[in-house]
């Protein structure tokens, strides 16, 4: 009975104690913890399949330096009788994160921030304390600092998911990936061996404006052991090497051997560079991607030819270092390349209004590259309408006028013979307008236009073709097949030659730069050409060569030329052209070389002058050009007509009593 | 009174056709210019019979040309007495001063027709003119301007079709206000109706008025 009594004491001893909080007991603290923790199976399996191990080795513990520290200082909310049931963790990195202001709460941040670098990780927040530090088991990081070698020392932080932004805003990793240097030719080397300017005191902070200058300075570090010296020894690398960063072809970090196998196939000899994502740079700054997709060539039009087909100046033994002021420059040479097989083409598109555009610095101009493509030539499509959205992609209006016209519909009806860009405007040779004879296109298709035309527009009583020819002299297909506002377009033509006159022959002409020629036909400036200037112009150009103002009806705004509608809606009313109401604009226009035209707005009325007969003497629209004096003249002749017998008569009846007395005298 | 054959009777059917011509083009013409303000006709009508008409004065023209040039009466009746240019300026002044003056005293008239010599000094030069130089004109420019295409070598000949058509709209203004001065002065017969009736019937009437 004693020893029950004795025995009940003792739990209820024990128990007691289990209820007393023990208070400035450490070593007390954590062996409670340990009697737990100390099994060396204990872990937590997460839902992510990750596993965090809740073992704690007590006597390693001991040793860091938080060993003299009770578990309670990082861990306020746990003791032995108020341990939290298992808790739902979604990953470590999340568990890392909740514990980590633990730390904050004996190493303020303001500590923490001092050492710059240190001071970035810690308030971007990517890479928590015990990341780096670790948990239980911290040691003395002077201590580490000295026994660390550099690998060991850089990759404890840059072995985490790191990034930098630069200014451009741009996006580059910091994470080194360690297996991946030892594998490389770099694989020995410690981290200072390139990264001279750092050390385990020494962190510079670099601001690099963006990626581009970012690889330029990394070159840097691999010239300091590759000289320019050493890579002449192999030509064409040092040619790269000006041309391209050593970043691009050899990587960061994992730098591998590049040695190109001669005895490869010549595509695959090049295309071992050149499949990298590799870049060209020019004078001006502008760069151009030179990496070369194998499938892309594969798939083009040119799969069976060899890279030196065409870049003849390239050899497996070849690479000549080449020098461009801008992307245009390389452009215009790119086009040498087409033109050693694809001469009849080139030449036709060395007249096009795209070649003198482009010669003229319009960068969205097209040459062979811009609608062939580099290495991806595709081949020539059956599909219509595929083709001319190349055109499209510039040409927008008139694309979007084209899918409104009747021509479109045959488009999409299949139809053979229907049209698409280059049935009228040709593949290369496309010419201005006001100088390409488009409606020689129309007729190329639409070869009975003239009898067609001829069965309703003729001048009785004979039926002559040549009435048609009239018309379509002086007016083009598309001012009477759109229902588009028209307008007279005036030319200066040369009557000696009868060829409209150019820019620079009519400034030379008049002993002005080419410039100065605006001003020349808009003496006051205000865009539109009054009577008096248009005339004044002629007069001064008129001394010095003998000139003419051609005239064509045409659609005002060559766009709309392409809303061709169907044969039932074209206009066959006489009277919306031959009337001195016809709503027609005029515009005065100055041919230039290759290229649109010097455009300004004219007053219609100058159609209507008397100085219009010499100096617009070939153009004439009945009824809508027609002089107004002469109208004028008309009704003052029927007056005076009119007038002559009434005098007359009047006379005859004021003198009849003079007859009467002279019949009387008789 | 007696009754002179003045009017043959092609020339009759000649100008009466010229006549009727002249008025269809005259108005068809103001129509085609006026397409704006007058309604007589649409555009197209307009050009339709503006068109025809020309075609149909062109060989009126030339049956008129040939009967004068077969007959060889051309020379006689429109060309002026050239080699007696100071009777046939006396002669055309006395006609001038006749309309002017003698018709309001009760002169007689100065000219006698004969079949020969039908026409005055005054209508001599002025018919010449007309028949001569006015309507070739007036046709060679009317047909530049019904097909240019086609007669694009005769715009050359002008300096151009502009100029063309300045002549055929001047000469249009001519011969509208032309043709109300010769209806009046076809009225200066011994009756108002007298010349009138001679262009139907062939005689013209001589009176003592005249």
């Amino acid at each position: 009975m004693r020893g029950i009594f004795i025995g009940g004491i003792v739990i209820l001893c024990f128990l007691i104690s289990y209820m007393i909080p023990l208070k400035d007991a450490t070593s007390e603290d954590i062996k409670a913890c340990l009697k737990c923790h100390e099994i060396k199976t204990l872990q937590k399996r997460l839902d992510t399949g990750e596993s965090i191990s809740l073992y704690i080795d007590g006597k390693r513990f001991e040793k860091s330096v938080h060993g003299a520290m009770g578990c309670s200082s990082c861990h306020p909310n746990i003791n032995v009788r108020n341990h939290p049931k298992p808790r739902k963790i979604t990953n470590k990195k999340e568990y890392i994160k909740e514990f980590s202001p633990n730390c904050i709460n004996c190493h303020p941040k303001d500590v923490l921030m001092k050492p710059e670098v240190h001071g970035i990780v810690v308030k971007k927040g990517e890479i928590y304390c015990s990341e780096c530090h670790g948990s239980h088991y911290i040691g003395s990081i002077k201590e580490w600092k000295n026994k660390a070698t550099f690998n060991e020392y850089c990759m404890a932080c840059h072995k985490f998911d790191m990034t930098k932004t630069l200014l451009s805003k741009e996006k580059i990793s910091l994470k080194v990936n360690e297996q991946e240097i030892k594998k490389s030719v770099h694989g020995k080397f410690q981290c200072i061996v390139c990264h001279s300017d750092f050390s385990k005191v020494k962190h510079p902070i670099y601001n690099f404006k963006d990626k581009k200058q970012y690889r330029t300075e990394m070159t840097k570090i691999c010239t300091k052991c590759h000289t320019d010296e050493k890579l002449k020894k192999n030509p064409t690398h040092y040619a790269l090497t000006k041309t391209a960063s050593c970043i691009e072809c050899h990587g960061y970090h994992g730098v591998k051997p590049a040695k190109v196998v001669r005895a490869l196939p010549e595509n695959q000899y090049c295309l071992s560079c050149h499949s990298r994502a590799i870049s060209m740079k020019f004078k001006n700054g502008e760069t151009l991607s030179v990496q070369v997709k194998e499938s892309e060539i594969l798939n083009s039009a040119h799969k069976k030819l060899k890279c030196t087909e065409c870049h003849r100046d390239f050899s497996t033994t070849k690479h000549p270092i080449r020098s461009f002021d801008s992307l245009n420059e390389y452009r215009a040479k790119a086009k040498d390349i087409c033109n050693n097989c694809h001469q009849n083409a080139v030449n036709k598109y060395d007249i096009s209004i795209h070649a003198a555009s482009l010669k003229r610095g319009n960068k969205e101009s097209p040459d062979c590259l811009k609608c062939h493509g580099y290495h991806n030539v595709s081949f020539i499509t059956k599909d219509k309408m595929a083709s001319s959205e190349l055109c499209i992609r510039c040409h927008k209006e008139s694309g979007k006028a084209f899918k409104e016209s009747v021509h479109y519909e045959a488009v999409k009806q299949g139809k053979q013979n229907a049209p698409n860009c280059s049935s009228c405007h040709n593949f290369h040779d496309v010419l201005p307008v006001n100088v390409a004879k488009l409606d020689n296109s129309c007729i190329k298709c639409h070869k009975d236009v003239k009898t067609t035309h001829n069965k309703w527009l003729w001048n009785p009583p004979l039926r002559l073709t040549t009435f048609v020819d009239t018309h379509f002299n002086s007016t083009t297909c598309a001012s009477c097949h759109t229902k588009a506002q028209k307008a007279i377009f005036l030319t200066l033509v040369d009557e000696a030659k009868n060829k409209p006159l150019q820019e620079d022959e009519i400034a030379k002409a008049l002993n002005i730069d080419t410039k100065a020629l605006k001003t020349k036909v808009d003496a006051n400036a205000d865009g539109k050409i009054e009577e008096k200037e248009l005339w004044q112009f002629m007069s001064s150009i008129k001394e010095k060569t003998k000139v003419n103002l051609s005239g064509k009806i045409n659609v005002l705004n060559s766009s709309d030329a392409h809303k061709i509608e169907s044969k039932e809606k074209s206009i066959k009313d006489c009277a919306s052209c031959h009337s001195p109401n016809a709503p027609m604009k005029s515009k005065f226009e100055i041919n230039r070389e290759g290229t649109k035209p010097l455009r300004f707005e004219v007053e219609t009325k100058v159609l209507n002058s008397l100085y219009a007969i010499p100096n617009i003497k070939d153009f004439y629209v009945l009824g809508f050009t027609k002089i107004q004096i002469l109208d004028v003249l008309f009704f003052l002749a029927l007056i005076g007509g009119i007038a002559v017998p009434i005098g007359h008569i009047t006379l005859r009846v004021l003198t009849a009593p003079i007859r009467r007395k002279r019949r009387e005298g008789k | 009174m007696k009754r002179v054959y003045l009017h043959p009777l092609p020339v009759r059917i000649w100008h009466w056709i010229n006549a009727i011509g002249f008025i269809v083009l005259i108005i068809t013409g103001a129509q085609i210019r006026f397409v704006d303000s007058m309604g007589l006709m649409s555009f197209e009508t307009a050009v339709d019979i503006h068109s025809w008409f020309g075609f149909i004065l062109i060989a009126n023209y030339f049956i008129w040309l040939l009967y004068y040039l077969l007959t060889g009466k051309l020379f006689k009746i429109y060309i002026p007495p050239f080699w007696r240019p100071v009777e046939f300026i006396k002669n055309s002044i006395r006609q001038a001063r006749y309309y002017g003056y003698g018709i309001m005293v009760g002169d007689k008239n100065p000219h006698h027709p004969t079949p020969d010599n039908k026409f005055n000094p005054l209508q001599q030069v002025s018919y010449l003119m007309i028949m001569g130089l006015l309507i070739p004109l007036q046709i060679i420019t009317g047909l530049i301007l019904w097909d240019p295409q086609f007669f694009s070598g005769l715009a050359d000949i002008f300096g151009g079709i502009q100029i063309a058509s300045l002549i055929h709209t001047a000469l249009w203004i001519f011969f509208s206000a032309f043709i109300i001065v010769h209806f009046y002065l076809a009225t200066l017969g011994h009756t108002p109706m007298a010349h009138i009736k001679a262009m139907f019937t062939g005689y013209e009437e001589e009176h003592e008025d005249h």
